[in-house]
């Protein structure tokens, strides 16, 4: 490989590591978020 | 103190009269550089260049071996909930556990050690090698007693402590095998001196950190 | 407190961007190719920032460990938990930038000298502080262990340094403090640790605010099944 390649490769994988990572995090953020919602109602229309 | 070394006897008592865990960790510890006697297919040369990383390596696995099983004996006999509701500090029983994991240790390593100098056709009996162990050893033992205490309460207690243990020890490993080869090559303590600082600066850090952490491990 | 927590994950973000289009520029455009090693020598501009800030999320996690161990409040555990997790995710990149930099320079990936040796191991004492909390019996349980891994493995990362300076090796020496650096570096340097520091922080907001949100859907599990 030509050094400025590693030079790309290596700020590539940052990025993609880095987006990888934001991105898995929101996603299941996401999951979550509705995953709380339905148990919030489950709890309000559960009997006491 | 006092209480510290009722709780390294009982132990050597226990072991002494048991006689499980010595025997087994030293056929452990053979196996262990027989196998990689076979690894390496080792000639005389190769066999200086690494001797000292054999016996390192046996030395920490028969430790953490011992350490584990140790440990376990105690969970099952439930004589770990027993210690911990006795008027005792836990710095206490963690001072009585890690002496006798250092006990322990010692007594393997010095039954290793003259097998080891057979098979590897290497003079090891020189002080120099006595120091290096004896200090690698407090190490292992000062952390050793504090992860095999986690580890035996969790679910997949052998392979935890390892994991919690080989990281967390490196630097003593890598500075004893370092020292070993330094004093098997006829080096003088001047030479090692940079290494056994870093082992006893480990030590000394490690044995105040773990025994002031060790009562949130037994904890219940 | 929703509204007010958007915005501050905003600015984070936008300045996050800010900073990263300045380094680019600095490391690509501005800053002058180093004379001994070349091109690649420009991977430096991030290798070392990232580990710099992987050294700091793990100081900030043996903080948070002692803070929960002390007052067993809920929020500092989160804050160690993420902060480990996001400390991994930036030795991660310190472990692949760095063989990135070795191959072309020295021909070979890796060399098992002190420093990436103990870079390596500091990997795996957080990856093992992440494993005691699933391994543990329970959750509460998880956390106290987790604690004391978290504390007692910084230790390893003084002598971490005690090691770098002990040790001539092939990896280079502490030029940046020895004043070897030309200004235009320094800068360089300065404004990439910036740019990975609040990213490092932005990181954190989001991992934390995630596992606030687990540690809600428990306690919500928790209430439904009596």
């Amino acid at each position: 490989m030509e050094n400025m390649t590693y030079v790309f490769a290596a700020f590539a994988i940052v990025w993609a590591v880095v987006f990888g990572y934001i991105f898995s995090l929101s996603h299941r953020q996401r999951q979550l978020r509705r995953e709380i919602d339905s148990l919030k109602e489950k709890n309000d229309d559960a009997p006491g | 103190m006092n209480k510290a070394l009722v709780i390294l006897w009982k132990d050597a008592l226990s072991e002494f009269r048991a006689r499980e865990l010595v025997p087994s960790v030293l056929v452990f510890a053979l196996l262990v550089i027989v196998i990689f006697h076979f690894a390496f297919e080792l000639g005389a040369e190769r066999a200086r260049s690494v001797a000292p990383g054999i016996l390192w390596v046996t030395f920490t696995f028969a430790g953490v071996l011992g350490l584990n099983r140790s440990f376990a004996q105690e969970k099952e006999r439930g004589s770990l909930a027993g210690l911990v509701l006795c008027p005792v500090d836990s710095d206490t029983i963690y001072l009585g556990k890690m002496l006798s994991s250092l006990m322990f240790m010692l007594i393997v390593e010095a039954i290793i050690l003259p097998i080891f100098s057979i098979l590897f056709n290497l003079f090891v009996f020189m002080p120099e090698l006595a120091v290096i162990a004896v200090l690698a050893t407090v190490g292992f033992a000062s952390v050793g007693t504090l992860f095999s205490a986690l580890a035996v309460n969790t679910k997949t207690r052998e392979i935890m402590l390892p994991i919690l243990f080989f990281p967390i020890v490196s630097p003593v490993i890598i500075a004893a095998v370092k020292a070993t080869e330094l004093a098997l090559a006829g080096g003088s303590w001047a030479n090692l001196s940079s290494w056994l600082e870093i082992i006893g600066t480990f030590d000394i850090i490690f044995l105040v950190v773990a025994s002031l952490v060790f009562e949130f491990v037994i904890e219940e | 407190m929703k509204g007010r927590e958007i915005q501050r994950s905003d600015i984070l973000l936008g300045l996050s961007f800010l900073l990263m289009i300045a380094a680019l520029y600095l490391v690509f455009i501005y800053v002058p190719t180093e004379a001994t090693m070349g091109v690649v020598q420009r991977i430096f501009y991030f290798h070392v920032p990232v580990a710099w800030v992987a050294f700091l999320a793990f100081l900030v996690v043996f903080v948070g460990s002692i803070l929960y161990l002390g007052k067993r409040e809920s929020k500092w555990d989160i804050l160690a938990y993420s902060s480990a997790e996001v400390g991994i995710v930036f030795t991660t990149l310190v472990l692949i930038t760095g063989p990135l930099w070795a191959k072309p320079t020295w021909g070979v990936w890796w060399v098992w000298d002190a420093r990436l040796t103990t870079t390596l191991v500091l990997w795996l004492i957080y990856l093992a502080y992440l494993m005691v909390r699933s391994f543990a019996l329970e959750e509460s349980q998880g956390a106290r262990f987790a604690a004391v891994v978290g504390i007692v493995g910084f230790i390893d990362v003084p002598i971490v340094a005690l090691t770098i300076v002990l040790s001539r090796t092939q990896h280079p020496g502490p030029v940046i403090f020895e004043g070897g650096l030309a200004a235009s570096m320094l800068l360089t340097l300065l404004v990439c640790l910036a740019a990975f520091t609040v990213l490092y922080v932005l990181l954190l907001q989001l991992r934390i605010s995630l596992r606030e949100a687990e540690v809600e859907i428990a306690k919500l599990k928790q209430a439904q099944s009596p």
